[in-house]
Protein backbone atom coordinates (compact mmCIF):
# COMPACT_ATOMS: atom_id res chain seq x y z
CA UNK A 1 0.00 0.00 0.00
CA UNK A 2 2.66 2.35 0.93
CA UNK A 3 4.72 1.46 -2.01
CA UNK A 4 3.58 4.03 -4.71
CA UNK A 5 4.06 7.02 -2.14
CA UNK A 6 7.02 6.26 -0.17
CA UNK A 7 9.42 5.47 -3.31
CA UNK A 8 12.44 7.82 -3.34
CA UNK A 9 12.58 9.76 -6.45
CA UNK A 10 15.83 11.29 -7.59
CA UNK A 11 14.77 14.40 -10.11
CA UNK A 12 16.95 16.53 -11.60
CA UNK A 13 16.50 19.65 -13.54
CA UNK A 14 14.75 20.19 -17.37
CA UNK A 15 15.70 20.39 -19.71
CA UNK A 16 15.60 16.43 -20.60
CA UNK A 17 16.22 15.01 -23.57
CA UNK A 18 14.34 12.29 -25.08
CA UNK A 19 16.32 9.11 -26.65
CA UNK A 20 13.71 9.85 -29.58
CA UNK A 21 12.13 6.08 -29.54
CA UNK A 22 8.44 6.28 -30.02
CA UNK A 23 6.15 3.26 -29.67
CA UNK A 24 4.85 3.65 -32.99
CA UNK A 25 8.36 3.39 -34.63
CA UNK A 26 8.83 0.42 -32.78
CA UNK A 27 5.71 -1.23 -34.06
CA UNK A 28 6.38 -0.16 -37.34
CA UNK A 29 10.34 -1.76 -37.44
CA UNK A 30 8.07 -4.97 -36.21
CA UNK A 31 6.41 -4.07 -39.25
CA UNK A 32 9.02 -4.02 -41.48
CA UNK A 33 10.69 -7.24 -39.76
CA UNK A 34 7.41 -9.18 -40.51
CA UNK A 35 7.12 -8.01 -44.44
CA UNK A 36 9.39 -10.59 -45.77
CA UNK A 37 7.63 -13.53 -44.02
CA UNK A 38 3.86 -11.57 -45.55
CA UNK A 39 5.36 -11.89 -49.02
CA UNK A 40 6.27 -14.94 -49.04
CA UNK A 41 2.89 -16.00 -47.51
CA UNK A 42 1.07 -14.77 -50.16
CA UNK A 43 3.62 -15.88 -52.83
CA UNK A 44 2.68 -19.63 -51.01
CA UNK A 45 -0.58 -19.57 -49.87
CA UNK A 46 -2.00 -16.87 -52.32
CA UNK A 47 -4.96 -14.36 -52.14
CA UNK A 48 -6.65 -16.71 -49.20
CA UNK A 49 -3.45 -15.77 -47.11
CA UNK A 50 -3.56 -11.81 -47.78
CA UNK A 51 -7.55 -12.20 -46.58
CA UNK A 52 -6.65 -13.66 -43.19
CA UNK A 53 -4.17 -11.23 -42.65
CA UNK A 54 -5.71 -8.20 -43.53
CA UNK A 55 -9.69 -8.81 -41.72
CA UNK A 56 -7.39 -10.34 -38.64
CA UNK A 57 -5.32 -6.50 -38.74
CA UNK A 58 -8.44 -4.78 -39.14
CA UNK A 59 -11.03 -5.88 -37.09
CA UNK A 60 -7.64 -6.23 -34.31
CA UNK A 61 -7.74 -2.25 -35.16
CA UNK A 62 -11.34 -1.72 -34.95
CA UNK A 63 -11.82 -3.32 -31.48
CA UNK A 64 -8.91 -1.64 -30.00
CA UNK A 65 -10.46 2.00 -30.89
CA UNK A 66 -13.80 0.72 -29.89
CA UNK A 67 -12.69 -0.64 -26.45
CA UNK A 68 -10.66 2.53 -26.03
CA UNK A 69 -13.83 4.97 -26.76
CA UNK A 70 -15.83 2.69 -24.00
CA UNK A 71 -12.99 2.61 -21.51
CA UNK A 72 -13.24 6.70 -21.82
CA UNK A 73 -9.26 6.95 -23.19
CA UNK A 74 -7.60 8.92 -25.85
CA UNK A 75 -7.88 6.92 -29.08
CA UNK A 76 -3.89 5.03 -29.66
CA UNK A 77 -4.84 3.23 -32.11
CA UNK A 78 -2.05 5.32 -34.66
CA UNK A 79 0.84 3.53 -32.37
CA UNK A 80 0.47 0.60 -34.98
CA UNK A 81 0.93 -1.78 -31.71
CA UNK A 82 -2.52 -2.88 -33.02
CA UNK A 83 -1.01 -3.92 -36.19
CA UNK A 84 1.14 -5.93 -34.73
CA UNK A 85 -0.86 -7.98 -32.56
CA UNK A 86 -3.28 -8.93 -35.50
CA UNK A 87 -1.13 -9.72 -38.08
CA UNK A 88 0.76 -11.76 -35.46
CA UNK A 89 -1.94 -13.43 -34.79
CA UNK A 90 -2.93 -13.89 -37.80
CA UNK A 91 0.45 -15.79 -38.78
CA UNK A 92 -0.20 -18.85 -36.75
CA UNK A 93 -4.18 -19.01 -38.20
CA UNK A 94 -4.14 -21.18 -41.26
CA UNK A 95 -4.86 -19.50 -44.68
CA UNK A 96 -8.00 -21.09 -45.28
CA UNK A 97 -9.55 -19.97 -41.45
CA UNK A 98 -13.28 -18.69 -41.62
CA UNK A 99 -14.08 -14.98 -41.88
CA UNK A 100 -15.45 -16.00 -37.94
CA UNK A 101 -12.99 -17.69 -36.62
CA UNK A 102 -10.29 -14.59 -37.59
CA UNK A 103 -12.75 -12.08 -36.54
CA UNK A 104 -13.38 -14.29 -33.31
CA UNK A 105 -9.76 -14.77 -32.92
CA UNK A 106 -8.80 -10.98 -32.89
CA UNK A 107 -11.73 -9.95 -30.73
CA UNK A 108 -10.37 -12.30 -27.97
CA UNK A 109 -6.65 -11.85 -28.51
CA UNK A 110 -7.43 -7.69 -27.86
CA UNK A 111 -10.21 -7.54 -25.41
CA UNK A 112 -9.41 -10.45 -23.24
CA UNK A 113 -5.62 -10.17 -24.02
CA UNK A 114 -4.80 -6.60 -23.72
CA UNK A 115 -7.22 -4.07 -23.35
CA UNK A 116 -8.95 -6.36 -20.09
CA UNK A 117 -5.73 -6.04 -17.80
CA UNK A 118 -5.75 -2.14 -19.30
CA UNK A 119 -4.10 -1.44 -22.67
CA UNK A 120 -0.37 -1.66 -24.11
CA UNK A 121 2.07 -3.13 -21.53
CA UNK A 122 -0.37 -3.79 -19.31
CA UNK A 123 -0.88 -7.47 -20.70
CA UNK A 124 1.39 -10.05 -18.32
CA UNK A 125 1.08 -12.72 -21.45
CA UNK A 126 1.67 -12.28 -25.27
CA UNK A 127 -1.36 -11.04 -26.84
CA UNK A 128 -2.13 -12.97 -29.77
CA UNK A 129 -1.24 -15.68 -28.32
CA UNK A 130 -4.30 -15.20 -25.36
CA UNK A 131 -6.24 -15.35 -28.89
CA UNK A 132 -4.77 -18.04 -30.40
CA UNK A 133 -5.25 -20.35 -27.55
CA UNK A 134 -8.86 -19.66 -26.61
CA UNK A 135 -9.91 -20.51 -30.18
CA UNK A 136 -7.17 -23.45 -30.32
CA UNK A 137 -8.75 -25.04 -27.42
CA UNK A 138 -12.25 -24.27 -28.69
CA UNK A 139 -11.86 -25.42 -32.17
CA UNK A 140 -9.19 -27.07 -32.38
CA UNK A 141 -10.28 -28.85 -36.09
CA UNK A 142 -10.42 -25.26 -37.39
CA UNK A 143 -7.42 -23.90 -36.17
CA UNK A 144 -5.39 -27.24 -37.13
CA UNK A 145 -4.02 -26.28 -40.36
CA UNK A 146 -3.33 -29.99 -41.44
CA UNK A 147 -7.12 -30.10 -41.60
CA UNK A 148 -7.99 -26.64 -43.19
CA UNK A 149 -5.48 -27.01 -46.22
CA UNK A 150 -6.84 -29.67 -47.96
CA UNK A 151 -6.01 -28.81 -51.44
CA UNK A 152 -2.24 -27.70 -51.02
CA UNK A 153 0.72 -30.31 -52.30
CA UNK A 154 2.99 -29.06 -49.27
CA UNK A 155 3.42 -31.69 -46.42
CA UNK A 156 2.76 -31.37 -42.33
CA UNK A 157 6.16 -31.67 -41.41
CA UNK A 158 5.49 -31.61 -37.82
CA UNK A 159 2.68 -33.95 -37.58
CA UNK A 160 4.67 -36.52 -39.43
CA UNK A 161 7.03 -36.73 -37.10
CA UNK A 162 4.69 -37.05 -34.51
CA UNK A 163 2.75 -39.91 -36.41
CA UNK A 164 5.05 -41.62 -38.52
CA UNK A 165 8.26 -40.97 -36.80
CA UNK A 166 11.50 -39.78 -37.79
CA UNK A 167 12.40 -41.51 -40.40
CA UNK A 168 9.29 -40.01 -42.50
CA UNK A 169 10.40 -36.62 -42.70
CA UNK A 170 14.12 -37.25 -42.76
CA UNK A 171 14.04 -36.78 -46.88
CA UNK A 172 12.00 -33.29 -46.36
CA UNK A 173 14.88 -30.71 -47.53
CA UNK A 174 15.92 -27.60 -45.24
CA UNK A 175 15.92 -25.91 -48.32
CA UNK A 176 11.71 -26.52 -48.99
CA UNK A 177 11.04 -25.63 -45.37
CA UNK A 178 13.06 -22.38 -45.51
CA UNK A 179 11.15 -21.40 -48.24
CA UNK A 180 8.15 -22.03 -46.43
CA UNK A 181 7.11 -24.90 -48.69
CA UNK A 182 5.02 -27.05 -45.71
CA UNK A 183 1.80 -26.73 -44.40
CA UNK A 184 1.16 -24.29 -40.88
CA UNK A 185 0.12 -21.38 -39.47
CA UNK A 186 0.47 -19.38 -42.68
CA UNK A 187 2.92 -16.90 -41.26
CA UNK A 188 4.34 -19.21 -39.35
CA UNK A 189 5.79 -21.75 -41.60
CA UNK A 190 7.94 -18.99 -43.40
CA UNK A 191 10.48 -20.11 -41.90
CA UNK A 192 13.29 -18.11 -43.69
CA UNK A 193 11.59 -14.85 -44.14
CA UNK A 194 10.88 -15.05 -40.58
CA UNK A 195 14.67 -15.36 -40.07
CA UNK A 196 15.81 -12.90 -42.36
CA UNK A 197 13.30 -10.66 -41.01
CA UNK A 198 13.96 -11.31 -37.07
CA UNK A 199 17.64 -11.19 -37.20
CA UNK A 200 17.25 -7.73 -38.95
CA UNK A 201 15.16 -6.77 -35.73
CA UNK A 202 17.61 -8.17 -33.57
CA UNK A 203 20.58 -6.58 -34.80
CA UNK A 204 18.26 -3.42 -34.83
CA UNK A 205 18.21 -3.52 -31.01
CA UNK A 206 13.87 -3.93 -31.52
CA UNK A 207 13.99 -7.11 -30.32
CA UNK A 208 16.25 -8.43 -27.38
CA UNK A 209 18.92 -10.57 -28.83
CA UNK A 210 19.30 -12.31 -25.91
CA UNK A 211 15.67 -14.09 -25.40
CA UNK A 212 16.16 -15.01 -29.13
CA UNK A 213 19.01 -16.87 -28.59
CA UNK A 214 18.45 -18.20 -25.53
CA UNK A 215 14.84 -19.66 -27.26
CA UNK A 216 16.56 -21.43 -30.30
CA UNK A 217 18.89 -22.88 -27.69
CA UNK A 218 16.81 -23.82 -24.96
CA UNK A 219 14.87 -25.54 -28.56
CA UNK A 220 17.74 -26.81 -30.13
CA UNK A 221 20.26 -28.45 -28.24
CA UNK A 222 18.33 -30.57 -26.29
CA UNK A 223 17.24 -31.62 -30.11
CA UNK A 224 20.72 -31.90 -31.00
CA UNK A 225 21.55 -34.19 -28.46
CA UNK A 226 18.89 -36.60 -28.93
CA UNK A 227 19.62 -36.54 -32.82
CA UNK A 228 23.37 -37.65 -31.82
CA UNK A 229 22.17 -40.23 -29.69
CA UNK A 230 19.52 -41.74 -31.39
CA UNK A 231 19.26 -39.91 -35.56
CA UNK A 232 16.81 -42.75 -36.64
CA UNK A 233 14.36 -41.87 -34.02
CA UNK A 234 14.84 -38.48 -33.77
CA UNK A 235 14.52 -35.38 -35.85
CA UNK A 236 17.56 -32.89 -36.36
CA UNK A 237 17.50 -29.75 -34.57
CA UNK A 238 17.24 -27.68 -37.64
CA UNK A 239 14.28 -29.40 -39.09
CA UNK A 240 12.82 -28.36 -35.54
CA UNK A 241 13.80 -24.61 -35.88
CA UNK A 242 12.78 -24.29 -39.43
CA UNK A 243 9.15 -26.77 -38.61
CA UNK A 244 6.38 -25.01 -36.82
CA UNK A 245 6.36 -21.46 -34.99
CA UNK A 246 9.49 -21.85 -33.56
CA UNK A 247 11.22 -18.91 -35.79
CA UNK A 248 8.24 -16.78 -35.38
CA UNK A 249 7.45 -17.46 -31.16
CA UNK A 250 11.46 -17.15 -30.58
CA UNK A 251 11.93 -13.45 -32.82
CA UNK A 252 8.43 -12.07 -32.23
CA UNK A 253 6.26 -13.84 -29.60
CA UNK A 254 8.50 -14.64 -26.70
CA UNK A 255 10.41 -11.06 -27.03
CA UNK A 256 7.22 -8.89 -26.56
CA UNK A 257 8.42 -6.10 -24.52
CA UNK A 258 5.85 -5.85 -21.94
CA UNK A 259 5.77 -10.09 -20.80
CA UNK A 260 9.65 -9.69 -20.92
CA UNK A 261 12.14 -9.74 -17.66
CA UNK A 262 14.29 -6.83 -18.11
CA UNK A 263 17.86 -7.80 -17.43
CA UNK A 264 20.48 -9.52 -20.35
CA UNK A 265 20.74 -12.56 -17.72
CA UNK A 266 17.09 -12.71 -16.75
CA UNK A 267 16.35 -12.62 -20.72
CA UNK A 268 18.21 -15.37 -21.52
CA UNK A 269 17.03 -17.51 -19.07
CA UNK A 270 12.99 -17.06 -19.99
CA UNK A 271 14.00 -17.72 -24.07
CA UNK A 272 15.69 -20.78 -22.51
CA UNK A 273 12.61 -21.66 -20.48
CA UNK A 274 10.42 -20.95 -23.24
CA UNK A 275 12.87 -23.00 -25.71
CA UNK A 276 13.12 -25.69 -23.84
CA UNK A 277 9.26 -26.09 -22.57
CA UNK A 278 8.69 -26.28 -26.54
CA UNK A 279 11.28 -29.42 -27.19
CA UNK A 280 9.22 -31.14 -24.73
CA UNK A 281 6.12 -30.23 -25.67
CA UNK A 282 7.25 -31.46 -29.23
CA UNK A 283 8.59 -34.27 -27.99
CA UNK A 284 6.79 -35.58 -25.15
CA UNK A 285 3.32 -33.43 -25.23
CA UNK A 286 -0.21 -34.61 -27.38
CA UNK A 287 0.37 -31.04 -29.64
CA UNK A 288 2.18 -31.15 -32.49
CA UNK A 289 3.98 -27.48 -32.43
CA UNK A 290 4.34 -26.67 -28.62
CA UNK A 291 5.58 -22.87 -29.45
CA UNK A 292 2.74 -21.17 -28.31
CA UNK A 293 1.91 -22.77 -25.05
CA UNK A 294 5.86 -22.68 -24.29
CA UNK A 295 5.46 -18.69 -24.59
CA UNK A 296 2.68 -18.66 -22.73
CA UNK A 297 4.16 -20.43 -19.42
CA UNK A 298 7.47 -18.63 -20.65
CA UNK A 299 5.36 -15.03 -20.32
CA UNK A 300 3.80 -16.60 -16.63
CA UNK A 301 7.81 -16.86 -15.13
CA UNK A 302 8.25 -13.66 -16.06
CA UNK A 303 7.65 -11.74 -12.31
CA UNK A 304 9.79 -14.52 -10.62
CA UNK A 305 12.88 -14.23 -13.61
CA UNK A 306 12.59 -10.01 -12.97
CA UNK A 307 13.71 -10.73 -8.98
CA UNK A 308 16.96 -12.38 -10.32
CA UNK A 309 19.51 -9.91 -8.84
CA UNK A 310 17.00 -6.28 -9.60
CA UNK A 311 18.14 -3.02 -10.26
CA UNK A 312 16.35 0.19 -10.76
CA UNK A 313 16.26 1.77 -14.26
CA UNK A 314 19.77 3.41 -14.47
CA UNK A 315 21.28 1.65 -12.08
CA UNK A 316 24.61 0.98 -11.75
CA UNK B 1 -31.78 -4.66 11.01
CA UNK B 2 -35.30 -5.74 9.72
CA UNK B 3 -35.61 -9.26 8.11
CA UNK B 4 -36.25 -8.04 4.49
CA UNK B 5 -33.51 -6.04 4.75
CA UNK B 6 -31.14 -9.69 6.04
CA UNK B 7 -32.88 -11.13 3.38
CA UNK B 8 -31.93 -8.82 0.35
CA UNK B 9 -28.15 -7.93 1.60
CA UNK B 10 -27.61 -11.61 0.00
CA UNK B 11 -29.48 -10.79 -3.48
CA UNK B 12 -26.68 -7.74 -4.36
CA UNK B 13 -24.69 -5.75 -1.96
CA UNK B 14 -23.36 -9.16 -0.12
CA UNK B 15 -23.75 -11.33 -3.29
CA UNK B 16 -21.66 -14.35 -2.26
CA UNK B 17 -20.03 -15.66 -5.09
CA UNK B 18 -19.31 -12.40 -7.00
CA UNK B 19 -19.42 -9.81 -4.17
CA UNK B 20 -17.33 -11.67 -1.00
CA UNK B 21 -15.81 -14.21 -3.67
CA UNK B 22 -16.78 -16.66 -1.17
CA UNK B 23 -17.52 -20.45 -2.39
CA UNK B 24 -15.74 -20.25 -5.27
CA UNK B 25 -14.57 -23.83 -5.80
CA UNK B 26 -18.17 -25.13 -6.65
CA UNK B 27 -18.46 -21.91 -8.44
CA UNK B 28 -15.79 -22.34 -11.33
CA UNK B 29 -16.39 -26.41 -10.77
CA UNK B 30 -19.76 -27.20 -11.49
CA UNK B 31 -21.03 -24.16 -13.52
CA UNK B 32 -20.32 -25.77 -16.84
CA UNK B 33 -24.52 -25.67 -17.42
CA UNK B 34 -27.30 -23.88 -15.92
CA UNK B 35 -28.72 -26.92 -15.03
CA UNK B 36 -25.72 -27.65 -12.54
CA UNK B 37 -25.56 -24.26 -11.37
CA UNK B 38 -29.44 -24.11 -10.32
CA UNK B 39 -29.07 -27.76 -8.70
CA UNK B 40 -25.64 -26.85 -6.82
CA UNK B 41 -27.49 -23.44 -5.84
CA UNK B 42 -30.99 -25.41 -4.61
CA UNK B 43 -28.77 -27.71 -2.49
CA UNK B 44 -26.87 -25.15 -0.55
CA UNK B 45 -29.94 -23.53 -0.12
CA UNK B 46 -31.65 -26.12 1.74
CA UNK B 47 -28.06 -26.98 3.67
CA UNK B 48 -27.52 -23.03 4.12
CA UNK B 49 -31.30 -22.10 5.71
CA UNK B 50 -31.85 -25.07 7.55
CA UNK B 51 -28.10 -24.77 9.35
CA UNK B 52 -28.77 -20.96 9.71
CA UNK B 53 -31.98 -21.89 11.62
CA UNK B 54 -30.34 -24.55 13.92
CA UNK B 55 -26.89 -23.07 14.88
CA UNK B 56 -29.35 -19.87 15.80
CA UNK B 57 -31.16 -21.88 17.81
CA UNK B 58 -27.95 -23.06 19.94
CA UNK B 59 -26.19 -20.64 19.78
CA UNK B 60 -26.60 -19.53 23.54
CA UNK B 61 -25.68 -23.69 24.31
CA UNK B 62 -22.36 -23.97 22.08
CA UNK B 63 -19.52 -23.22 23.95
CA UNK B 64 -17.46 -20.61 22.39
CA UNK B 65 -14.48 -22.57 22.42
CA UNK B 66 -15.87 -25.55 20.48
CA UNK B 67 -17.98 -23.45 18.33
CA UNK B 68 -16.91 -24.31 15.02
CA UNK B 69 -16.26 -28.19 15.50
CA UNK B 70 -20.07 -27.85 16.16
CA UNK B 71 -21.02 -25.64 13.21
CA UNK B 72 -19.34 -28.35 10.66
CA UNK B 73 -21.09 -31.00 12.27
CA UNK B 74 -24.43 -29.50 12.07
CA UNK B 75 -23.77 -28.39 8.22
CA UNK B 76 -22.07 -32.05 7.38
CA UNK B 77 -25.42 -33.64 8.82
CA UNK B 78 -26.97 -31.58 7.06
CA UNK B 79 -24.74 -32.01 3.59
CA UNK B 80 -25.40 -36.20 4.17
CA UNK B 81 -28.96 -35.30 3.99
CA UNK B 82 -29.03 -33.54 0.72
CA UNK B 83 -26.64 -36.10 -0.21
CA UNK B 84 -29.05 -38.89 -0.11
CA UNK B 85 -31.94 -37.11 -0.72
CA UNK B 86 -30.54 -36.32 -4.32
CA UNK B 87 -29.01 -39.90 -4.91
CA UNK B 88 -33.04 -40.76 -4.32
CA UNK B 89 -34.77 -38.05 -6.64
CA UNK B 90 -31.85 -36.93 -8.72
CA UNK B 91 -30.01 -39.12 -9.29
CA UNK B 92 -28.49 -37.82 -12.78
CA UNK B 93 -27.43 -34.07 -11.06
CA UNK B 94 -26.02 -35.74 -8.27
CA UNK B 95 -23.55 -37.47 -10.85
CA UNK B 96 -22.76 -34.48 -12.14
CA UNK B 97 -22.08 -32.59 -9.36
CA UNK B 98 -20.23 -35.67 -7.94
CA UNK B 99 -17.59 -34.38 -5.52
CA UNK B 100 -18.90 -31.30 -4.85
CA UNK B 101 -22.38 -32.23 -3.15
CA UNK B 102 -20.08 -33.26 0.02
CA UNK B 103 -17.76 -30.49 0.04
CA UNK B 104 -20.40 -28.29 0.80
CA UNK B 105 -19.51 -29.28 3.90
CA UNK B 106 -16.93 -26.95 3.76
CA UNK B 107 -17.89 -23.99 2.00
CA UNK B 108 -16.96 -21.04 3.20
CA UNK B 109 -20.64 -19.16 2.66
CA UNK B 110 -22.07 -22.24 5.38
CA UNK B 111 -19.49 -21.60 7.81
CA UNK B 112 -19.17 -17.81 7.39
CA UNK B 113 -22.61 -16.96 7.60
CA UNK B 114 -23.04 -19.48 10.80
CA UNK B 115 -20.06 -17.61 12.31
CA UNK B 116 -20.94 -14.15 10.63
CA UNK B 117 -24.85 -14.01 11.86
CA UNK B 118 -26.35 -16.91 12.45
CA UNK B 119 -24.25 -17.12 15.70
CA UNK B 120 -25.21 -13.70 16.78
CA UNK B 121 -28.89 -13.53 15.49
CA UNK B 122 -32.40 -14.38 16.24
CA UNK B 123 -33.94 -17.37 14.48
CA UNK B 124 -35.93 -15.53 12.11
CA UNK B 125 -33.14 -13.12 10.83
CA UNK B 126 -31.09 -16.27 10.60
CA UNK B 127 -33.39 -17.95 8.36
CA UNK B 128 -33.64 -14.66 6.23
CA UNK B 129 -29.97 -14.45 5.98
CA UNK B 130 -29.66 -18.00 4.78
CA UNK B 131 -32.53 -17.81 2.78
CA UNK B 132 -31.32 -14.17 1.12
CA UNK B 133 -27.52 -15.50 0.38
CA UNK B 134 -28.93 -18.97 -0.53
CA UNK B 135 -31.12 -17.72 -3.23
CA UNK B 136 -28.16 -15.01 -4.15
CA UNK B 137 -25.36 -18.13 -4.85
CA UNK B 138 -28.13 -20.06 -6.81
CA UNK B 139 -29.07 -16.93 -9.26
CA UNK B 140 -24.89 -16.59 -9.41
CA UNK B 141 -24.45 -19.86 -10.21
CA UNK B 142 -27.08 -20.18 -12.77
CA UNK B 143 -26.21 -17.05 -14.58
CA UNK B 144 -22.93 -18.04 -14.70
CA UNK B 145 -23.66 -21.62 -15.81
CA UNK B 146 -26.41 -20.32 -18.43
CA UNK B 147 -23.46 -17.87 -19.80
CA UNK B 148 -21.16 -20.49 -19.98
CA UNK B 149 -23.71 -23.05 -21.68
CA UNK B 150 -24.87 -20.73 -24.07
CA UNK B 151 -21.60 -20.05 -25.34
CA UNK B 152 -19.89 -23.22 -24.74
CA UNK B 153 -22.66 -25.51 -25.86
CA UNK B 154 -25.26 -23.07 -27.83
CA UNK B 155 -27.61 -24.64 -25.25
CA UNK B 156 -29.99 -23.44 -22.14
CA UNK B 157 -31.03 -26.08 -20.15
CA UNK B 158 -30.34 -28.41 -22.88
CA UNK B 159 -32.39 -26.91 -25.11
CA UNK B 160 -30.59 -25.27 -28.19
CA UNK B 161 -30.69 -21.70 -28.18
CA UNK B 162 -28.19 -20.62 -30.58
CA UNK B 163 -28.63 -20.52 -34.90
CA UNK B 164 -28.37 -23.14 -36.97
CA UNK B 165 -24.71 -23.82 -38.01
CA UNK B 166 -23.57 -22.27 -34.61
CA UNK B 167 -19.85 -23.54 -33.65
CA UNK B 168 -19.98 -23.82 -29.77
CA UNK B 169 -16.81 -21.70 -28.10
CA UNK B 170 -16.31 -24.70 -25.94
CA UNK B 171 -13.23 -23.57 -23.98
CA UNK B 172 -16.14 -21.71 -22.20
CA UNK B 173 -17.48 -25.22 -20.48
CA UNK B 174 -13.73 -26.08 -20.01
CA UNK B 175 -11.95 -25.03 -16.44
CA UNK B 176 -10.15 -21.92 -18.33
CA UNK B 177 -13.84 -20.51 -19.29
CA UNK B 178 -14.74 -20.77 -15.70
CA UNK B 179 -12.21 -18.16 -15.14
CA UNK B 180 -12.83 -15.95 -18.13
CA UNK B 181 -16.66 -15.62 -17.27
CA UNK B 182 -15.94 -15.02 -13.82
CA UNK B 183 -13.51 -11.77 -14.08
CA UNK B 184 -15.58 -10.16 -16.57
CA UNK B 185 -18.36 -10.73 -14.47
CA UNK B 186 -16.68 -9.49 -11.46
CA UNK B 187 -15.58 -6.46 -13.61
CA UNK B 188 -18.91 -5.51 -15.19
CA UNK B 189 -20.34 -5.44 -11.41
CA UNK B 190 -17.89 -3.68 -10.47
CA UNK B 191 -18.81 -1.23 -13.90
CA UNK B 192 -22.44 -1.46 -12.29
CA UNK B 193 -21.48 -0.01 -8.67
CA UNK B 194 -18.92 2.94 -10.26
CA UNK B 195 -21.89 4.07 -12.97
CA UNK B 196 -24.45 3.59 -9.90
CA UNK B 197 -22.25 5.83 -7.77
CA UNK B 198 -21.67 8.20 -10.10
CA UNK B 199 -25.61 8.86 -11.26
CA UNK B 200 -26.38 9.13 -7.63
CA UNK B 201 -23.65 11.67 -7.06
CA UNK B 202 -21.41 10.02 -4.61
CA UNK B 203 -17.80 9.00 -4.42
CA UNK B 204 -17.40 5.46 -6.12
CA UNK B 205 -16.35 2.99 -3.89
CA UNK B 206 -12.64 2.75 -4.59
CA UNK B 207 -11.14 -0.56 -6.42
CA UNK B 208 -8.94 -2.28 -3.63
CA UNK B 209 -5.44 -2.74 -5.46
CA UNK B 210 -2.81 -4.18 -3.40
CA UNK B 211 -0.37 -3.15 -5.46
CA UNK B 212 2.39 -3.82 -2.30
CA UNK B 213 0.92 -7.47 -2.59
CA UNK B 214 2.96 -7.72 -5.75
CA UNK B 215 6.04 -9.52 -5.80
CA UNK B 216 7.71 -7.50 -8.50
CA UNK B 217 6.44 -4.40 -7.60
CA UNK B 218 7.54 -4.79 -3.91
CA UNK B 219 11.05 -6.14 -4.66
CA UNK B 220 11.47 -3.51 -7.10
CA UNK B 221 10.40 -1.23 -3.97
CA UNK B 222 12.39 -2.15 -1.79
CA UNK B 223 15.71 -2.45 -4.28
CA UNK B 224 14.58 1.37 -4.58
CA UNK B 225 14.94 1.85 -1.17
CA UNK B 226 18.14 0.42 -0.57
CA UNK B 227 19.88 2.25 -3.37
Amino acid sequence: MSGSTSVLLAMSAPPYWHCGRTIRQTSLYMLVGLAPAIVMAVWNWGLPALRVMALCVSTAVAVEALCQRAMGRDCSVDDFTAVVTGLLLAFLLPAAAPWWLVMLAATVAITLGKMAFGGLGANPVNTPLVGWAVLFVSFPLFMDPNAMQLTTDFTDPLTRLKYFGAEAVADISLMDLLLGQQIGGLGASQAGALLLGGSFLALRGIIRWQIALGFFLGAMAPAALCFMVDPSLNASPFFHLCTGSIILGGFFLITETANAPVRPLPMFLYGLIGGGLTFIIRKYGIYVDGVPFAVLLANMLTPFLDMIRPKPFGGR
Amino acid sequence: MSVMQDFTKGLWKELPPFRLLLGLCPTLAVTNSADNGLGMGMAVIFVLVLSNMIISMVRTIIPKKVRIACFIVIAASLVVAVELLMQAYAYPLYQQLGIFVPLIVVNCIILGRAEAFAAKNGIAASVADGLGMGLGFTLSLTFLGSIREILGNGTWFGKSVMWEGFEPLSIMVQAPGAFICLGLILAGMNMINIWQAQRTGHEPEALKQGCGSCQACASADTQCRQG
